[in-house]
């Protein structure tokens, strides 16, 4: 049986007088790695940002182990479980890392295991650990990226959203970047996985979506959309097939 | 305002402020006396609005412009240099509206290009105190802190005054509303929505900004010229107050509604009337209502009065 | 009056200016708190400031309370007080980073303020005089108050205790984050209100401490407040928005420029230069002479 730990039904999301999302219904599987892809102002970022509570739906559902999240304010969306990686990352710069960190940390169910939460983070990310004094805004793009993740983690979070969490980083740290998503997934962290690099996005996810103008144009799993011709022309095009 | 009708009540309560004199005695009467301020406080609001709402910058130093205009006819007049009439001269007055446009662009200049949102706030508010500790310093000039006094024995009636408030006050709602209505309005409305987004479109970002500043320095200085003949005494704590001619023009602003046209009307009469009213009936306690007023509004209708009707009117 | 000059009288301008400036500084900091997490220009923050004066001037002439112990009394007050205010007037204000709302507000408790004590208190002056109100130490032949070294001491007091917070703790380090980022606060599972809340209460906490140095050292009256509050502002701009120590050193720096202003060009025109020094480094250096840059929009 399935179980589906987040589900969005239906959602309509206006930016003030603009409709950015048109009736959309994703769900993400427990355990399992989602892929929202698109081009660019398709509304992938928009959708996570109503799902953590920063936008709110004016229209449809969003049910996270069955329970409502589309009314709750952005700090009770992390308090139940959901935990989001804005683009571009998004760091408190002038903190340092630990402090960053730390409060990644700050919800009272997770600080009784801040040590443990601390030491995850570090094993993942042994950069963190040489660099935790220094001022976030100092690190390399690919440093920020795995310090925006395990900020996040600190939050023991049984959702993480990453939003374009390649973007900007060379390609030696994009594959690392992939590879930590794969890595959290076997430790049984879901991930639903905003992204430009759709190739690499549909090789890892099992189940994806793409986003075009606000609504939901094809899903299927990763491996088929990325062989499905449709997407390779609109999407991947000549320069990606020689990967 | 595109219904018929609100042109129909528009044209008549023209009609009615124009021939008001006709049918009331301004010279005793506190209406008009009130209907006067208000007028006034809509040309200076309007240049406020104008740079606030239409290019979302904030200026804090109205107060200077206004000033700057009284200064500029009281200097001109005592010293007779334009040779011309002088009460209610337009020379003198157009003159006096161009002064704070120097000093706008001056300042303008770098403040514009340099700060955004807050800093320039900041920037303004602290050409407005600048500006008015050279007018208490430069005693020469200006008359220090006793300021000038123009020869009062030219005063025959409230009626002039009262009509060239009129006139302002119309001509600055019309001024407004034909530049955002125009290319210039297109321009601005599309700095304050993303400015890079209207640089990269070839708008000269630094040249509109300047240019609302600018009208907004020429509506208030006209306005000083006149509260200045009005006054016959024009010194730094009357025309250059910072509560009478810079909060007060941004409260009504903001109470009417902003970024919009109507709103310094509707603000400008309904601030002026609490005003009035406390200083009529609780002379002396009034700022403890009007701060609790003002506070009570802004907390519960930050959109103003125009705000608080459109919200009236979507729910039905 | 340039042959008056002795090294001397120049040190006793420099400690005079340092001295007082140092109240322009924890009015400062309170206002680079409050600016820094919910861009609030809390204009209000002089009459704030008249108003604790008010009430330590009262704890001692009415209950003989001195002035230094009714802190004990004034620091909880003032700190609820700003909680109140936040949650009671700048909530909305603060969520939509409403900077017009939030000023008339600020300017709207000025009106209420100022005339309410005028009515209640009249508007004569009022001073504290204690048995040490005299008193001044003269180390090497400079004339350094009693109360003024008392209202230094508090400052760095203060300002050491705010520093603390905001680095030590956890909520002090929240509190810098929102400053920085509300949204990414939010994220963190941090309520952005509660951080809000005790940023405004700090700032008026300070406003408490610098009321009560402001009743020892000097007389003021009800509308006092609205000037110095400017000169907060410059104190800020001048030290760097964002930065507790910056702003106490805007401060002081602002004590030292009216202090010597005063003597060599006249009291009057120190204001002006006050001013220009503000824009010029508004203009120049926006993050402050001792601020770490921050974005100017």
């Amino acid at each position: 049986m399935e179980n589906r730990l987040l589900e969005v039904k239906g959602v309509d999301v206006l930016y003030g007088d603009i409709q950015a999302i048109w009736n959309v219904s994703i769900h993400v599987e427990e355990g399992t790695i989602v892929a929202l892809v698109g081009s660019n102002g398709a509304g992938k970022t928009t959708l996570l940002r109503t799902i953590s509570g920063i936008i709110r739906a004016s229209k449809g559902e969003i049910l996270f182990s069955g329970k409502p999240l589309n009314k709750l304010k952005a700090q009770e969306v992390v308090d139940m479980g959901v935990s989001h990686v804005p683009e571009g990352r998004r760091l408190f710069s002038n903190l340092t890392v630990l402090e960053n960190l730390r409060l990644g940390g700050y919800l009272p169910r997770s600080r009784p295991l801040f040590n443990d939460s601390l030491e995850r983070a570090y094993d993942l990310f042994p950069v963190l650990k040489n660099r935790k004094d220094q001022k976030a805004g100092s690190l390399s793009g690919g440093e920020q990226q795995m310090l925006a993740i395990g900020r996040a983690l600190m939050a023991q979070p049984n959702l993480l959203m990453l939003d374009e969490p390649s973007l900007g980083l060379s390609p030696i740290f994009v594959r690392t970047i992939f590879e930590l998503i794969n890595t959290l997934n076997t430790q049984n962290v879901t991930i639903l996985l905003v992204e430009q690099n759709i190739n690499q996005a549909l090789k890892i996810a099992h189940q994806a979506y793409v986003l075009k103008t606000g609504k939901i144009a094809m899903t299927g799993k990763g491996e088929e959309l990325l062989a499905d011709p449709e997407v390779q022309k609109a999407y991947i095009g000549e320069r990606w097939r020689k990967h | 305002m595109k219904s018929k009708i609100s042109v129909i009540i528009a044209v008549l309560l023209i009609i009615a402020f124009i021939t008001l004199p006709f049918y009331i005695n301004v010279d005793t009467s506190y209406f008009a006396y009130y209907l006067f301020l208000v007028f006034c406080y809509i040309t200076v609001a309007q240049g406020w609005n104008f740079v606030a709402g239409y290019t979302g910058q904030i200026s804090l130093g109205t107060h200077a412009f206004f000033g700057l205009g009284a200064y500029t006819t009281g200097i001109i007049w005592l010293r007779d240099i334009t040779k011309t009439g002088y009460y209610f001269d337009p020379v003198l007055m157009v003159l006096s509206g161009l002064v704070p446009v120097i000093l706008a662009i001056i300042v303008g200049i770098p403040l514009l290009s340099r700060l955004r949102g807050d800093y320039f706030a900041f920037g303004t508010l602290g050409v407005g105190q600048i500006v008015t500790v050279i007018f208490v310093k430069a005693r020469q000039v200006t008359g220090g802190a006793d300021g000038l006094h123009l020869p009062s024995a030219v005063f025959e009636s409230m009626k002039p005054y009262y009509w060239t408030s009129f006139i302002l006050a119309f001509f600055a709602t019309a001024v407004v509303y034909f530049i955002t209505r125009s290319r210039i309005g297109l321009a601005l409305r599309a700095i304050k929505e993303d400015e890079t987004s209207a640089a990269s479109h070839g708008i000269h970002i630094l040249k509109y900004k300047v240019f609302a500043f600018s009208v907004s320095a020429f509506l208030a200085g006209l306005c000083g010229s006149l509260y200045g003949i009005y006054l016959f005494h024009i010194n730094p704590d009357s025309v250059m107050n910072l509560n009478n001619w810079m909060f007060y023009p941004l409260l009504m602003c903001v109470l009417g509604g902003n970024g919009t046209i109507l709103g310094p009307i509707i603000g400008s009469f309904f601030v002026s009337a609490i005003f009035s009213f406390g200083d009529v009936y609780f002379k002396g306690t009034h700022p403890i209502f009007s701060g609790l007023l003002i506070i009570l509004v802004m907390r519960f209708m930050p959109g103003g009065l125009v705000g608080l009707k459109d919200r009236i009117l979507s729910r039905g | 009056m340039w042959e008056y000059i002795t090294f001397g009288l120049i040190v006793q301008l420099f400690v005079s200016g340092i001295l007082f400036g140092t109240m322009y500084g924890i009015a400062a900091i309170g206002l680079s708190l409050i600016f820094g997490t919910m861009r609030i220009i809390f204009f209000a923050q002089g009459a704030m400031i008249v108003f604790f004066a008010y009430i330590c001037y009262w704890f001692f002439t009415l209950l003989g309370i001195d002035p230094y112990l009714s802190l004990l009394l004034i620091i909880p007050l003032s700190l609820l007080l700003g909680v109140a205010f936040y949650y009671g007037l700048f909530k909305g204000a603060a969520a939509l980073e409403d900077r017009v709302s939030s000023l008339l507000i600020a300017v709207g408790l000025i009106f209420l303020l100022e005339n309410l004590m005028t009515v209640l208190w009249t508007a004569d002056p009022r001073s504290i005089v204690t048995a040490y109100t005299s008193y001044v130490l003269r180390p090497w032949e400079i004339n350094m108050p009693f109360t003024r070294l008392m209202a230094l001491l508090i400052a760095v007091l203060s300002t050491a205790g705010v520093l603390l917070f905001l680095k030590k703790t956890l909520i002090g380090t929240a509190v810098r984050a929102a400053s920085e980022d509300v949204v990414s606060t939010a994220l963190m599972g941090i309520n952005p209100n509660w951080v809000n809340a005790i940023a405004f209460a700090i700032g008026i906490g300070l406003t408490g401490i610098a009321g009560v140095t402001l009743a020892t050292v000097y007389s003021f009256d009800p509308v006092y407040g609205f000037v110095f509050a400017l000169k907060a502002m410059i104190a800020l701009a001048l030290g760097g928005f964002g930065n507790v120590v910056g702003a106490l050193l805007g401060g002081i720096l602002l004590g030292l420029i009216e202090s010597l202003g005063s003597f060599f060009v006249g009291a009057g025109w120190n204001e002006a230069i006050a001013f220009v020094v503000f824009l010029l480094v508004l203009s120049f250096k926006p993050e402050g002479l001792f601020g770490r840059s921050v974005e100017k929009g």
